[in-house]
């Protein structure tokens, strides 16, 4: 359950991370809009950085690709550094090597579908002959081929987004900056685009450093992701571990849904690796605390999938409640339950069942591996 | 964006030095003049004090004329603009959109152009008019046009369509389901119209109004052609006497000179204040389409009024001219033989007046290219480069836009005579002084394309490794160009038509077309000035066919 990092590709420098930002400080006038950011991108590796509007996730980006100005940190790239506030370096985005794909596209309205993925080639002054050559291949690889001598404002969005996509990657930058590339898509066009994204990532083996709000699109892509908030890093990991173990109740509420319980943490009755909290209702739950710091006042986890409704009473006298429900929420593909659960309200999310009339007693039961401890890791 | 030192930094911060120099060196000697008490025939001053400005006191015949002037002129043209703008946005008379277009037109005729037909049309002894009142047995004459009244009429009747933009901007920026949601409350039409529309419309009216008034104490060509003959001064031909005179009153008029320029100031300043601060509603920059009020058969009564309108200010004026630039001595009613081709003859053939058109010309290409290339790297400087003191430089460039241009070129002047290269007297200087007065124009311009362009575009292409210059030209540029050949036309069309500026900066050897106009009008006669004043417009309206041309090709070519 506990997943581990992943092992990073095999790359020639294992021990040098691509990107390296540290202490990453940026503001607006007195206005923070990064407040002390650090994190590392493995070559070959996908990093996410997640987290709602105004988090400062795509000014973090924007410094990293050297589009503003941080007021202190240092940016690194292959171990060189781009960007330090100490020794007054700072490369222009033009120098830094890196390529990016923005979330307007930002596709030239007045070149040809060519002369768009071109522009990076030419910049680089490559030979007619392998400009000619590896754009074909580029728009290949996208699926553009046809449209080569179009218009760029001729395309749909979609298509615009696969020019971009190419434009970014045919001249082999080293990294690639994604800045919520689907977000104007819609929702049918950005789940496929999601996975083939993924594929030509993994086709091209390029380090990419991806901006986005969306969760489903940040757990399907990335190798890690940095949950961000407010300008300060929430929590680093990987999806799997972002899901499963979030470290606070602000990652637990924005990577889908959570139930929040607080209470005082019953030393006496922990045991068999488990952590017994007590309710201020006096309902007891057992968790897991996946080696944080069980504190006196505490609050544990559970995911809404997690939580077990039945009409007969499950075996087993841990974590197994009589609750009543309070209403069904039909929702298509599952059903949303809320229950009273002592003086507080839970929800689970179930398969779409026949509606539970609201009233009606019940049990519900939750394993205790599923009930996270909420906290900083004992180190 | 950039590096701690990079070239777009020192480019940058080297044309706003360049503008900054282009401002601030007349705005310096000016306040300079204005404050010396010394001797007026020793430069430096040797003696600084207020006495200048006191001094002013001696004049209230010319403060009061000021006023009255710019008064009655603001209240008419602010009527103009909100019957026209009314009419045109709000209700169904036929020909909407051709009126819309049509109401550009006097703006671009020019108040002096307006002040001369009305002239030949309104003065007591000669003025058409007149002449037809008396051929229907009237006595003395029906109007004088050379009264307060006079010159405020001329001006607002061209200073109403600058009214009429921006009520109607206001009109259609209002959110028409403001007033349907009174009325689905129940209230009646007068009471939505008296409670809903009237508190939106009044502020943004009355920051026109500001915005006009200041407009109306700056101008001068109205009052110096209308009012020079009955020696009725306003502050700005009052300047310009003082400055013609011999001897001049320098430091008088540079006192007067500065003392306009900081009520005009204060006066935009204030406007400002009541546009962002009335702004609550209805400026949103985003236009609805307004529901248009069906007025039955009142429709045609206020297509009458728009018609008068246009009649007033365009058609008569040209009609008005070309009738007199036909005749030998221009009379209502002439004979066969009267008529004649001679003045255009002698148009084109006069040496100085060949050089005029020629000296207009070349300096309208050089201001406008020079022009482009100067406030595009302003406007990107400003809006675009994120580089420590843009709102500083945006302040400095639109600065002139505050200072009548009379009284800029006057300290242009004051400021240039003792520089020590000898460009004085030459087209050199003239080339200066439109680069700076244009200095609003031109940004503005080019700005409102540039903020239209995603600034992805350009860190894309940074992001593909391109230098600043190599995305500049192949990006900004490029995209730009709209806005460029707007700005080049719109600046072409202004320096040919430029008054205030050339009249004290021209040299005998640089005559420019405007002041060579008005020099005729004063110095040779009625016809050859009409001729003159025809063939200007002539080449403004090649310029503006051009430029709207251009317009609709854009227009078509962006999706939205």
């Amino acid at each position: 359950m506990l997943a581990s990092p992943p092992d990073p590709p095999a790359a020639c420098s294992l021990a040098t991370p691509h990107i390296e930002v540290n202490g990453l400080e940026l503001y607006y006038g007195s206005v923070p809009a990064v407040r002390g950011i650090s994190f590392k991108v493995m070559p070959g590796e996908q990093l996410t950085l997640l987290g709602p509007s105004g988090c400062g996730k795509t000014t973090t980006l924007r410094a990293v690709a050297g589009l503003e100005q941080p007021t202190v940190g240092e940016i690194s790239i292959d171990g060189v550094p781009v960007f330090s506030s100490a020794h007054k370096i700072n490369v222009p985005a033009e120098k830094r090597g890196l390529s990016m794909v923005f979330q307007s596209y930002a596709i030239w309205p007045h070149m040809t579908v060519f002369d768009n993925v071109a522009y990076g080639l030419r910049v680089r002054k490559t030979s007619a002959a392998e400009i000619t050559e590896r754009v074909g291949r580029a728009l290949e690889l996208v699926q553009m081929r046809e449209f080569t001598d179009r218009r760029a404002s001729q395309l749909s969005g979609g298509q615009q987004q696969r020019v971009a996509l190419a434009r970014a990657f045919v001249f082999q930058p080293s990294v690639l900056l994604f800045d919520e590339p689907l977000s104007n898509l819609d929702a049918k066009l950005r789940a496929d685009m999601r996975i083939e994204l993924r594929d030509l990532q993994h086709r091209l083996g390029i380090t990419s450093l991806y901006v986005t709000h969306d969760l489903e699109e940040a757990l399907a892509m990335s190798d890690r992701i940095v949950v961000m908030r407010d300008g300060l890093v929430e929590q680093t990991g990987t999806p799997d571990e972002i899901y499963s173990l979030p470290r606070s109740e602000f990652v637990a509420d924005f990577i889908g849904s959570a139930n929040l319980i607080r209470g005082r943490h019953r030393p006496d009755l922990d045991g068999d690796g488990l952590t017994a909290l007590e309710t201020a209702a006096g309902q007891l739950i057992y968790g897991m605390a996946y080696g944080r710091v069980a504190r006196p006042e505490m609050t544990v986890s559970v995911r809404t999938v997690y939580l077990r409704i039945s009409q007969e009473r499950p075996v087993g006298d841990r974590n197994v409640w009589p609750v009543k429900i309070e209403k069904t929420v039909f929702q298509g593909d599952f059903s949303q339950v809320h229950l009273s659960w002592g003086d507080q309200r839970l929800v689970a999310r179930c398969a779409a069942m026949e509606p539970i009339a609201a009233g009606r007693a019940v049990y519900l039961a939750v394993e205790p591996r599923r009930v996270v401890l909420l906290g900083a890791e004992n180190t | 964006m950039g590096s701690w030192f990079s070239a777009q930094k020192v480019v940058g911060y080297g044309v706003a030095a360049i503008a900054a120099a282009f401002v601030l060196y007349p705005v310096y000697f000016l306040l300079q003049a204005a404050f010396d008490v010394g001797d007026p025939q020793v430069r430096p001053p040797t003696a600084y004090g207020v006495d200048n400005f006191s001094g002013l006191l001696q004049y209230p015949q010319i403060m009061l004329n000021t006023l009255t002037v710019s008064f009655a002129a603001t209240v008419m043209a602010l009527l103009f603009g909100f019957v026209m703008a009314w009419i045109l946005t709000r209700t169904n008379v036929p020909g909407r959109r051709l009126f819309e277009q049509l109401m550009a037109v006097p703006y671009y005729l020019t108040p002096l152009l307006g002040a001369l037909a009305w002239s030949l049309l309104g003065q007591p002894e000669s003025g058409f008019i007149n002449g037809i009142w008396r051929a229907l047995g009237g006595q003395g004459h029906l109007i004088d046009i050379n009264t307060s009244y006079g010159i405020a009429w001329v001006m607002a009747l061209f200073e109403g369509s600058v009214a009429f933009v921006m009520i109607a901007a206001l009109m259609k920026s209002m959110d028409p389901s403001l007033e349907e949601a009174s009325q689905v409350i129940g209230a009646s039409r007068t009471r939505t119209i008296m409670r809903i529309t009237l508190p939106l419309v009044i502020p943004g009216v009355l920051g026109a109004a500001i915005f006009v008034f200041a407009e109306m104490l700056g101008s001068f060509a109205v009052a110096l052609v209308l009012g020079l003959p009955s020696r009725y001064y306003v502050i700005t031909t009052a300047i310009y006497q003082m400055i013609q005179q011999y001897p001049p009153k320098i430091q008088v008029a540079a006192a007067m000179g500065s003392s306009l320029f900081a009520v005009m100031f204060i006066m935009l300043y204030a406007y400002r204040r009541v546009v962002v601060s009335g702004s609550y509603v209805t400026i949103t920059g985003k236009a609805f389409r307004p529901r248009l009020l069906d007025v039955g058969r009142l429709r045609y009564v206020l297509l009458g009024v728009c018609l008068l309108y246009l009649t007033a200010a365009v058609i008569l004026p040209l009609a008005t001219l070309l009738f007199a630039s036909l005749q030998k001595i221009a009379v209502i009613f002439p004979t066969a033989e009267n008529f004649t081709l001679d003045n255009f003859r002698t148009a084109m053939t006069m040496n100085a007046v060949r050089s005029a058109v020629s000296n207009s010309l070349l300096l309208a290409f050089g201001t406008a290219t020079i022009g482009v290339l100067l406030m595009g790297l302003l406007a990107w400087l400003i809006y675009r480069s994120r580089l420590p003191g843009g709102g500083l430089i945006e302040y400095m460039v639109m600065f002139p836009q505050a200072v009548p241009r009379l009284v800029f070129a006057f300290g242009l002047m004051w400021a240039w005579v003792i520089f020590p290269i000898p460009i004085y007297g030459t087209l050199w200087l003239l080339l200066i002084a439109y680069l700076t007065v244009f200095l609003p124009l031109g940004v503005r311009t080019i700005a409102g394309v540039m903020l239209q362009i995603d600034k992805s575009l350009e860190e894309c292409a940074q992001m593909c490794g391109a230098s600043w210059a190599y995305r500049v030209r192949t990006v900004t540029v490029p995209l730009l160009r709209p806005g460029l050949v707007a700005a080049w036309l719109l600046l072409f069309i202004a320096s040919v038509r430029e008054l205030g500026a050339s009249i004290l900066l021209m040299g005998p050897h640089s005559k420019v077309l405007t002041p060579s106009i008005v020099e005729s009008w004063f110095g040779t006669s009625s016809e050859l000035t009409a001729t003159l004043a025809l063939i200007q417009t002539l080449v403004v309206a090649l310029a503006i066919i051009v430029l709207v041309a251009v317009t609709r090709r854009v227009a078509e070519q962006t999706p939205d």
